[in-house]
């Protein structure tokens, strides 16, 4: 069995992130990026299906211009197979991505796409439901538990009133949550067998899909600083400060 | 002239930290007070990658160069604690692992490279003795020829992992009126005849690297446990104290700089006389110092490393090195401490231990005395 791990690279979650001066998107010149962390979890599960022998190979693809590749090269010190490089520098939106992984699905043929739920920097958790419906498979997000099971796949789904098992039949979508499992760090001969493995670039325009962005970005601004919190006594001061201070209730 | 790192060993460093962060930096107070060897860190360590990094593919390394070597000690000093480990596998890697690499026939490579590398077994170097130290090459423990090999008689001190070792590497001399010229290295296994570890050694800083004697009574080493040509001990030695500073120092570097985050941060969020203490200039000038001293250090390593890499001489440029990078993590780490204030002086901070480790290196690999003899005497003095 396939699968397809779709990855994006971020700037890393120890950055303190800078709004540009112009205030037309965040600063990503010189700053350190990695692998969007649930895409990591994606990964490392699709790995761990391959080492338990139900995995044939693994693929990652990502979206984006050159120097994504040093982030598939890690993946592919991770434990991928091969990597695949679609070039672009329009800015992907969920659907674009969507629709570019839809391709390089009817191409590789895989039996199993996993991708973290979201990227960590623009939160937009819409890619893997947008897959999904576009392929017409099953979807199975949020997961912290996978089974495969011959052509069926139970997947543990964390949800806002607990947790809910379902069972889709392959070839299907899943999206990983944080709790799914702990991702490997890269031994170090793994970083220079890496170096051997293929990596293809594709540029964009090729696979013949529409990823002009729908969304149009018009401003962005660091959240308002949180003023410092005071501690009430007791449940009455609170209430009297919610009502006259605040003035929320 | 350019100062950047390629992708390619900025995800070997890259990936060094996130294992240190991960690994190597729990347990650390305990086994400091007990002088305790952690032997499940080390072995994390080798299956890691570490003791394998610039050693060839087919004894399970990946080839890499000592830029790169240096570059993941350094991950491995910042997103780990233990400075011990690091100085214990630094002594394995290029005082044992690497004079077989270079000097030892295939029999010996395939013999021990892949169990060194894997963390099967553990190496050790021998080469001071009791009463020659800095002086090395006056040393007594001699090695007579006889029939198939030769008798061992002498002792070794101050050997890094002797008391752990499965394999010891031992200089002695073969032709004492040779001086210099007229010693030998040669491997021998614990438990060979003759060949006896004794008392471990205890010390002020560095206490997880366990430290001893080696002690040979007509110990009989056949004439194929000899490394290199009879003779060539003095070229063994050196070549290997080469590789052996630049990654040592390495991790220090990672040290330092692990150390000044961590007074950073303590300097913003700890507050005295209602702000936080790196707001008074007694505090934030020492954590300017502690910063010029970590970006020096770093250039006159990575230009020592450099040169290396590139094939150059480099024998004064590394007495500098070791000289002034050990001088100065001693330096910034009692600034450390002091910027911690009494907190810093417990074990619990985890600040104290650096000072004490620190103080290892200006007498470790030649003191800082023999390096700035070194220097003098490239200065032509």
């Amino acid at each position: 069995m396939k699968i397809l791990v779709a990855i994006k690279q971020v700037i890393d979650h120890h950055v303190a992130i800078q709004v540009k001066l112009d205030n037309t998107g965040v600063e990503t010149n010189n700053v350190k990026m990695s692998i969007n962390p649930f895409d990591e979890i994606a990964l490392e599960a699709a790995i761990r299906l391959q080492e338990s022998g139900i995995a044939s190979e693994v693929i990652v693809v990502s979206i984006g211009e050159k120097p994504i590749q040093t982030t598939l090269r890690s993946a592919l010190a991770m434990g991928a197979d091969r990597a695949l490089l679609i070039q672009t520098d329009v800015e992907t939106q969920p659907l674009a991505v969507a629709k570019l992984l839809q391709a390089v699905v009817a191409q590789e043929n895989p039996q199993l796409v996993l991708l973290g739920k979201q990227a960590i920097d623009d939160d937009s958790h819409q890619t893997g439901q947008m897959l999904a419906a576009l392929l017409n498979w099953g979807q199975g997000t949020n997961a912290s538990q996978i089974i495969l099971k011959d052509d069926e796949v139970q997947v543990t789904r964390e949800i806002d009133t607990g947790l809910e098992i379902i069972s889709l039949s392959l070839p299907a979508v899943i999206t990983t949550d944080l709790r799914l499992n702990n991702p490997r760090y890269i031994k170090l001969p793994n970083i220079m067998k890496a170096k051997k493995k293929p990596l293809t670039i594709l540029a964009a325009e090729e696979l013949d899909v529409d990823i002009t962005p729908r969304l149009q970005t018009c401003k962005v601004e660091l959240p308002l600083r949180r003023k410092t919190g005071i501690k009430v006594e007791n449940i009455n001061e609170l209430i009297t400060k919610l009502q006259t201070e605040a003035k929320v209730i | 002239m350019d100062f950047a790192w390629s992708e390619e060993q900025l995800s070997y460093k890259e990936s060094a930290i996130h294992f240190a962060q991960q690994e190597l930096r729990e347990g650390i107070i305990e086994d400091d007070l007990y002088e305790k060897f952690p032997k499940e860190r080390w072995q994390k360590c080798a299956e890691f990658g570490v003791l394998g990094l610039p050693f060839p593919e087919k004894y399970g390394g990946a080839e890499a160069d000592l830029l790169t070597t240096m570059l993941v000690m350094e991950g491995l000093g910042y997103g780990g604690k233990d400075n011990g480990l690091l100085f214990s596998i630094n002594a394995q890697m290029w005082a044992v692992q690497h004079p077989i690499q270079e000097f030892g026939t295939i029999e010996q490579q395939e013999k021990y490279l892949p169990d060194l590398i894997t963390g099967k077994i553990i190496g050790a170097h021998g080469i001071s003795e009791p009463v020659s130290g800095s002086d090395a090459y006056s040393m007594h423990t001699s090695a007579k020829k006889c029939d198939g090999g030769y008798l061992l008689n002498g002792s070794k001190t101050f050997v890094t992992n002797a008391p752990i070792a499965d394999l010891s590497l031992v200089f002695a001399m073969t032709a004492p009126e040779k001086g210099s010229w007229g010693i030998s290295a040669f491997l021998i296994e614990t438990g060979t005849a003759g060949f006896s570890l004794s008392k471990k050694i205890d010390k002020m800083g560095l206490r997880t690297a366990p430290m001893g004697e080696i002690i040979l009574q007509d110990c009989f080493v056949p004439e194929e446990n000899r490394l290199g040509a009879e003779n060539i001990g003095a070229h063994i030695f050196n070549n290997s104290m080469e590789w052996e500073r630049a990654c040592i120092l390495g991790a220090h570097i990672g040290a330092m700089e692990r150390q000044l985050e961590t007074s950073v941060s303590y300097a913003r969020t700890r507050k005295q006389f209602k702000q936080p203490i790196g707001k008074f200039q007694s505090i934030s000038n020492r954590l300017a110092e502690m910063k010029i001293r970590l970006e020096t250090a770093r250039l006159l390593l990575y230009k020592t490393a450099w040169l290396k890499n590139e094939g150059k001489p480099a024998k004064m440029e590394a007495a500098m090195a070791k000289l002034y990078l050990s001088e100065v993590f001693t330096a910034s780490s009692l600034d450390a401490i002091r910027i911690h204030g009494g907190y810093g002086y417990t074990s619990e901070f985890e600040v104290e231990r650096d000072m004490r480790d620190a103080i290892g290196g200006v007498l470790y690999s030649g003191t800082s005395d023999i390096q700035r003899n070194i220097i003098a005497r490239y200065l032509g003095v």
